[in-house]
């Protein structure tokens, strides 16, 4: 009897020790169940698939008005796991990291049919075309320091910061493709030094430290608004109204100093626009230091024309006679007829003008709309800043008092006359 | 039975008449220790199973939607269905159904005095919904509705 008593004394024991451990598991299952975030699921009208993402970012705000999270959902852009709750699987697969619009990526975040590529209007296939753009490319800059040092004969671009080809040339100026720039098979210690120093204002590069250089890679480069900015807080916003301080992130930093090939950051802090403007050894006329830079210069101008070029120069076509006409001669314009026109697409996405059909704007010599511009009934014209929605009415030089030789209708000779002393 | 054998059962009668001079004894003490967490388990368990059972997987897409009698549609009256992001439009000839899902990229339409515009990217449709102005490249979606044997209509949503 005593043995059984025994054998039963040590189930009873035995049993003890799974029953704590059974207990302790149940417990830590759903303490571990509990620290995941309530699940909100999304079902966007475009995929139709569900979605977990907003279980953690319900704080985020809506990125724009052209990409509601109710249709676009998350995962078509950012890529991700959408169905995990565990933040690392939800994350691991996601496209750029934080940024979707980093170039390595954007193809797949931002183009497709209906989206940003993959369209037969060149005018739509935005990312195929900033891939091919000077920004992206950095083929001018490269060019120039290597015509400059000897490791190339003439200064057009051989290569850019990616190898890229382009089949269909457009213009004159087109290039069949780039060499992606490998520094490691340069000789020149200048060329070098460029490498190691100098390629950080191309739409790829991480910018140089601090708030007047913050910006992001890609296509949020410029259509995130980061200037002045802490580059770690969230930012989830991408907009068309895009003020001249974005652009100055790249383009009025300072300089380069072609000796050491270091960049020299401007040492004045400008407290007006017009001191804030680029180069401040360089004379701007009224409109060049009121306006934002995307109030004039083109979509074609700045996200590139498809084809593949040299330097700025080949891409750079507005004039100061784009708007004010020659003394021969009054600006081109078109007459809105087509409902398809893109004037007025593009004053819908960024409602500062009021456009409709019988409206006659502006236009390039290349034939795009100056959409943020109109033709006024008594023969002068309005301009809406793009950012600012600020107005201005400006005349055409024909019939003016200017004196202008007529050969001479370049920007800089305007300057001559209308530039303002700083 | 050895000495040490002796002690130690003589220790262990003593502790047991200890316990029991408490009200309980340490057998049953932990027996009883036993039962608890075995049920308290149990209980955790099927609360679990029960949360993975009535899990909510979230929004579903519901197929067909009961709109109610027929007769509440009389011809000329358009009515916006919530629920199914589409639009009744009753007519003379019948009922047209139509999604307000933009055919471009899945907005939603607004309804405005000579149609639809998508507040995305601007399209434009006419009040029944044909294509004015891309970018979507076809007219609003029609959905199929009948009327079942009861007199309700039906929208469909595949």
């Amino acid at each position: 009897m005593v043995g059984l008593n025994s054998i039963a004394t040590g189930l009873r024991r035995t049993a003890l020790i799974p029953a704590v451990f059974l207990l302790l598991t149940i417990i830590l299952a759903g303490w571990h169940n509990n620290r995941r975030p309530r699940a909100i699921a999304l079902l966007p009208s475009l995929t139709n698939q569900p979605e977990y993402c907003l279980s953690c970012h319900q704080d985020l705000p809506e990125i724009s008005r052209s990409h509601p999270f109710q249709a676009f959902g998350c995962v078509l852009c950012h890529g991700g796991e959408r169905l995990s709750l565990e933040a690392d699987l939800a994350h691991r697969s996601m496209r750029g990291g934080r940024n979707p619009s980093d170039l390595t990526v954007a193809q797949d975040s931002c183009g497709g049919s209906n989206c940003h590529t993959g369209e037969a209007a060149q005018e739509r296939n935005h990312v195929q075309r900033v891939l091919t753009s000077v920004q992206a490319t950095y083929a001018g800059a490269i060019a120039n320091l290597r015509y400059s040092f000897g490791a190339q004969p003439d200064l057009t671009a051989r290569m850019g910061i990616f190898a890229i080809r382009d089949e269909h040339i457009q213009t004159p100026t087109g290039l069949p493709g780039l060499e992606a720039f490998a520094p490691e098979n340069e000789t020149n210690p200048g060329i070098q030094a460029f490498a190691q120093n100098c390629l950080n204002c191309h739409l790829s590069a991480e910018p140089l430290p601090g708030e007047e250089t913050s910006r992001l890679t890609g296509c949020a480069a410029c259509h995130s608004l980061t200037a002045g900015d802490d580059l770690d807080q969230p930012l989830h916003s991408l907009t068309l109204k895009i003020p001249y301080t974005q652009c100055n992130t790249c383009h009025n930093r300072g300089n380069y100093d072609l000796r050491n090939m270091h960049f020299v950051p401007r040492s004045d802090k400008p407290q007006d626009r017009l001191h804030d403007y680029y180069q401040p050894i360089a004379q701007f006329v009224r409109c060049e230091w009121t306006l934002d830079c995307i109030d004039c210069h083109t979509r074609y101008e700045i996200m590139g024309d498809g084809d593949l070029h040299s330097n700025q120069r080949e891409i750079r076509y507005i004039q100061c006679r784009t708007c004010h006409g020659t003394l021969d001669e009054l600006p081109l314009t078109r007459t809105i007829t087509d409902p398809e026109d893109l004037a007025l697409r593009m004053s819908f996405l960024n409602p500062v003008i009021d456009l409709g059909g019988g409206d006659t704007v502006l236009v390039s010599s290349r034939g795009e709309p100056l959409w943020n511009t109109r033709r006024l009934a008594d023969g002068s014209y309005e301009l809406f800043g793009k950012a600012s929605g600020q107005r201005f009415t400006f005349r055409a030089v024909k019939g003016s008092a200017c004196q202008q030789n007529t050969a001479e209708q370049e920007s800089r000779y305007c300057h001559e006359c209308h530039a303002v002393e700083r | 039975m050895s000495a040490t054998q002796s002690r130690d059962s003589s220790e262990k009668q003593a502790s047991i008449q200890v316990a029991r001079g408490q009200g309980t004894t340490r057998r049953g003490f932990l027996s009883l220790m036993t039962k608890g967490m075995v049920y308290l388990s149990g209980l955790l368990g099927l609360r679990g199973l029960i949360s993975f059972l009535v899990y909510d997987s979230g929004p579903t897409t519901q197929t067909r939607i009961n709109l109610g009698a027929s007769s509440n549609y009389p011809p000329g009256t358009r009515t916006l269905v919530a629920e199914a992001n589409a639009i009744l439009i009753s007519q003379e000839g019948g009922v047209l159904a139509l999604s307000l899902i933009c055919p471009h990229l899945g907005c939603l339409v607004g309804e405005t005095p000579d149609g639809f515009t998508c507040p995305c990217h601007g399209s434009r449709f006419d009040r029944s919904g044909g294509l004015i102005r891309g970018p979507a490249r076809q007219s609003m979606v029609r959905l199929e509705i009948e009327v079942d044997r009861d007199g309700n209509l039906i929208l469909s949503m595949a």
